[in-house]
């Protein structure tokens, strides 16, 4: 009797503490929010961007149960294959290299990349051009890979952040920024520390060279063929029923 | 396991741990020099000398390293104002910004260790050096100054491999120092344990060195302040 009752409560227990788990699947997925307009943290520490609202918007159509983080950017990817996330969203370009690594959802967008200087600054984007000028870029971004492949005569200054490359541009400590041009438009010269400031050079895309990648998509774990499947699922419902096409105007005007 | 990407990048990491090395130790030979002066002060029988340094210790030794380095770096840039006068063109080098953040905070913790061991030497050898007929420079020269800095070691010690391992601040503001090697080779490769590894080898085989010289000094300088058994 004893025994029965003792094993009664253990299937009590088991179940009480096993099925929550197995029903709440929730989907981790880290963003760098240093990275406006598409991903950064407003007045009240929340999410907010144009990758968290595209994000939100297919969890919601693929009925994922997600929640999305702030993290590091020079943690982002070894966490994403050690198992820590799931998925990866901060306007990551598909690559040769990182599609060795993980895997991704289909693209979503084509980012179009410039360099931003100061207005009249006259520097032509060539290897003699930029020589002895400072380059500034985030680590470990298709901007770092191409000025560190096509412009290694210029000085090329790293930062850990998205944001702060723009800081050290409008202080004069760096003569160029390569970035995102939906980047540099909507987070810096829009604003009042940009106003001194243009685009210049080529407009670049992943057609202009390889280090710009095939265009954007969601980083998912390499062995996570289900997430890769829910998320390419629910990404296509938000491209049909207009809801990308409306954070595109939202952010970008496009 | 991914060691060809280290070996690939050893001259990343050897210019790395040069660029450690200078910060560290130029930071602590300045602050060495100017650490003794301001110990006296500190212990200055002149409430507004004694108060006006143990206002800077306590601003150095109260605020995080970090939030230092980044107010000096990024935020003395943002005002126009500094960004006209003769110091920007310095101001503008995140080795100059760097090298002063470090300067200042580890003067400060380097003052209070001196300045306490100052405290703490005994009145008697203070009073043999005036029964001799020393002047005050002479006294403070020949006899406060090294049993002070005798007295100091094993915290001054502590503190020299606290400002080494500090350095790894600097690739926050895009010095590409042992740490930011690491970093950076991770971001490329997306490996994390062994970029990381490298640089704490480095990091431990110089503190290695440190530890051992001090053993040394220790032993030939300070050796009459341990208790001996007879």
């Amino acid at each position: 009797m004893r025994i029965l009752i003792n094993s009664a409560c253990v299937i009590a227990l088991a179940t009480t503490f096993l099925t929550p788990a197995i029903a709440a699947e929730k989907v981790t997925i880290a963003t760098d929010a240093t990275f406006p307009p598409f991903e950064s943290i407003d007045s009240d520490g929340k999410l907010i961007g144009f990758d968290i609202e595209l994000m939100e918007a297919i969890c919601k159509e693929a009925e994922l149960d997600c929640n999305i983080i702030g993290a590091a950017w020079d943690g982002m990817f070894p966490s994403l294959i050690e198992g820590k996330y799931d998925a990866l969203i901060s306007q990551l370009t598909v690559t040769d290299k990182r599609r060795q690594v993980v895997a991704f959802s289909d693209i979503y967008d084509h980012p179009t990349f410039r360099f931003a200087a100061k207005k009249g600054a006259g520097i032509t984007i060539s290897p003699e051009g930029v020589s002895g000028k400072i380059i500034a870029v985030q680590t470990g971004t298709p901007m770092d890979a191409y000025v560190t492949a096509h412009l290694p005569t210029a000085t090329i200054k790293r930062y850990d952040s998205g944001s702060a490359p723009f800081l050290d541009l409008a202080n004069g400590r760096a003569d160029l920024v390569l970035g995102y041009q939906a980047q540099i438009v909507h987070s810096f010269l829009q604003k009042d520390d940009g106003k001194d400031f243009e685009l210049t050079g080529p407009e670049m895309t992943g057609k202009d060279a390889k280090e710009f990648g095939e265009g954007v998509a969601i980083a998912i774990g390499k062995k996570n063929t289900k997430l890769v499947e829910d998320v390419n699922r629910g990404l296509a419902k938000v491209r049909d029923n207009g809801t990308l096409k409306t954070l595109m105007t939202k952010y970008f005007g496009e | 396991m991914n060691w060809n990407v280290i070996a690939e990048n050893a001259p990343l990491y050897l210019a790395g741990t040069k660029l450690t090395l200078l910060l560290a130790f130029t930071s602590l030979a300045a602050s060495f020099l100017l650490a003794l002066p301001l110990a006296f002060l500190r212990n200055s029988a002149h409430p507004g000398i004694r108060y006006s340094v143990s206002t800077y210790t306590l601003l150095f030794r109260g605020t995080p390293l970090l939030v230092q380095l980044f107010l000096i770096y990024f935020g003395l840039a943002q005002f126009g104002l500094i960004r006209e006068t003769f110091i920007w063109p310095w101001l503008s080098s995140p080795l100059v910004c760097v090298l002063l953040t470090f300067i200042l905070n580890t003067t400060a913790y380097s003052t209070e260790i001196f300045a306490g061991a100052l405290r703490s030497i005994p009145v008697g050898e203070l009073e043999a050096a005036r029964a001799y007929g020393l002047s005050r420079f002479k006294q403070a020269t020949r006899i406060l100054v090294p049993a002070m800095l005798t007295r100091s070691l094993p915290l001054y010690g502590n503190e020299m491999i606290m400002m080494l391992h500090a350095t790894s601040l600097a690739s926050t503001v895009t010095l590409m120092e042992t740490t930011g090697v690491a970093r950076r080779i991770t971001l490329d490769n997306y490996i994390q344990f062994e970029p990381y590894v490298t640089a704490a080898g480095i990091y431990l085989t110089i503190t290695f060195v440190i530890v051992s010289a001090f053993q040394i000094v220790q032993r030939r300088f300070a050796g009459y302040l341990e208790p001996r058994s007879t």
